[in-house]
């Protein structure tokens, strides 16, 4: 067992754990953080377990929670501010990009990388972006929609 | 949880300090964990099941692109960073093609060119650049004692290094390219930017008037693992990169190398690839040594 110190979503949560213990089972698990999912278990071609190490894409399930001691955390449930939803999110319900939900978060926490590197970008960046991310219910169609109104808005200042 | 216990994690913030830690085990009950893009996989399927985890994330010296006298990739910088480092051109652009279009974004967020080079998977894109592009593998012991392996000599085979237990690799170096020199490297997958089923890495000089003086060509995505393809590398050289130079070497590569059949695709199809890809990669590489 080793205890940890890792920040998520804002606040600080040390705890004891064994080194064994995945990253997205201890937000899930450890933190009641359910919106990281899990949908390959295995192999980490799913993508819906994407959250932000220091800021950066990158899936919980390929690394272990001690790893991320010292660290800082965002999970989907952080892009919120106050209940607001970010724009990303908002541009998600608008143009339908989302079915069931479940790969949703990750994709959020993916494109949310994505948009701070790649402000502009064109719909074949925004399709290779996501391709760490398997949806299986929408076609992506509308996801690739959503990001980009979402640029859209960002670049515009309304967001 | 999918992992086996692990008794110990550490995280030790100089080479020497994670060399030390490795030798209170016996060889291979600690494992350094780079990325972890790959070893997370086989320690979640418990195909590896280390007692103790040397995690290599807080060594700075292990981290970052140089140039000096050559050209030095420390052996946990990540492919994010690799794959956006324009200096990374003419001669080293292959590691840009390749670095760019490992897996996905997420997983480029945390892969690392040490860890790729050290697991050596079958199919895997950086080991067969790192080979082609005549890379140099700086390793270093317990004791301290440091020796430098020629990428040929580093990678065996699939899954299987050079690299001894109580060594880690602290770096890759190539040497000063000669003037006029490219390369590129392109792989073809099931889908994009999936594993490659065949990937092909060129590198080539070329004289003032556009003639290739040396050649290499590496493979990846064949059941031996990442492989030189001399003979038809040395049908390069005398060429200027013509269509029917392209395709007498890559068709005498397709002819002589052991292409095996699995559920990716057949021997033949494999062949066509090495044909087809080929002569698009070496153009791609004549034109980065003209330019």
């Amino acid at each position: 067992m080793q205890t940890v110190r890792i920040t998520v979503n804002g606040e600080l949560f040390e705890e004891t754990i064994p080194e064994r213990m995945l990253l997205v089972d201890f937000l899930r698990d450890r933190l009641a953080l359910t919106g990281t999912h899990v949908g390959c278990t295995h192999e980490g071609v799913c993508g819906a377990c994407t959250i932000h190490l220091d800021g950066e894409a990158v899936k919980s399930c390929m690394m272990l929670a001690v790893q991320a001691d010292g660290h800082a955390v965002t999970t989907v449930e952080g892009l919120s501010s106050n209940g607001d939803l970010s724009v990303l999110q908002r541009s998600f319900r608008e143009h339908h990009g989302l079915q069931c939900g479940f790969c949703t978060p990750g994709i959020l926490m993916n494109m949310t990388d994505f948009l701070q590197r790649n402000p502009e970008p064109t719909d074949e960046q925004i399709r290779e972006g996501l391709i760490g991310n398997l949806c299986r219910c929408t076609g992506y169609v509308h996801i690739v929609k959503a990001v980009r109104e979402a640029a859209r808005t960002l670049a515009s200042g309304n967001g | 949880m999918f992992p086996a216990h692990i008794e110990e994690y550490v995280r030790p913030a100089t080479v020497a300090e994670a060399l030390a830690a490795n030798a209170r085990y016996e060889a291979g009950e600690a494992m350094f964990i780079a990325g972890g893009q790959s070893l997370m996989q086989a320690i979640k399927s418990r195909m590896a099941r280390p007692r103790c985890l040397i995690d290599l994330q807080a060594i700075p010296t292990l981290k970052g692109i140089a140039f000096d006298d050559g050209l030095r990739i420390g052996a946990m910088t990540r492919y994010v960073e690799i794959a956006g480092d324009e200096r990374l051109d003419g001669a080293f652009a292959a590691l840009r093609d390749a670095a760019g279009h490992v897996g996905d974004r997420q997983v480029r967020n945390r892969g690392t060119i040490g860890g790729s080079c050290c697991w050596n998977y079958v199919a895997s894109c950086t080991p067969a650049v790192v080979l082609g592009l005549g890379g140099v593998m700086e390793l270093t012991d317990a004791s301290g004692a440091r020796r430098a392996v020629p990428a040929g000599e580093f990678l065996i085979g699939p899954l299987e290094t050079a690299r001894r237990d109580d060594e880690m690799l602290e770096a890759v170096r190539f040497d000063r390219p000669a003037a006029r020199t490219g390369s590129a490297y392109r792989k073809w997958g099931l889908v994009k930017d999936a594993l490659p089923v065949v990937g092909i890495c060129v590198k080539v000089e070329l004289d003032a008037g556009g003639t290739c003086t040396a050649a290499s060509i590496a493979l990846s995505g064949l059941s031996a693992g990442a492989q030189l393809a001399d003979a038809g590398a040395a049908q390069l050289v005398g060429s200027r990169g013509e269509p029917d130079a392209l395709a007498r070497a890559f068709g005498a590569i397709a002819e002589s190398v052991d292409v095996q059949s699995d559920k990716w695709a057949t021997d033949e199809y494999r062949k066509q690839l090495i044909r087809t890809l080929g002569a698009e990669v070496a153009s791609t590489a004549f034109a980065r040594a003209a330019s």
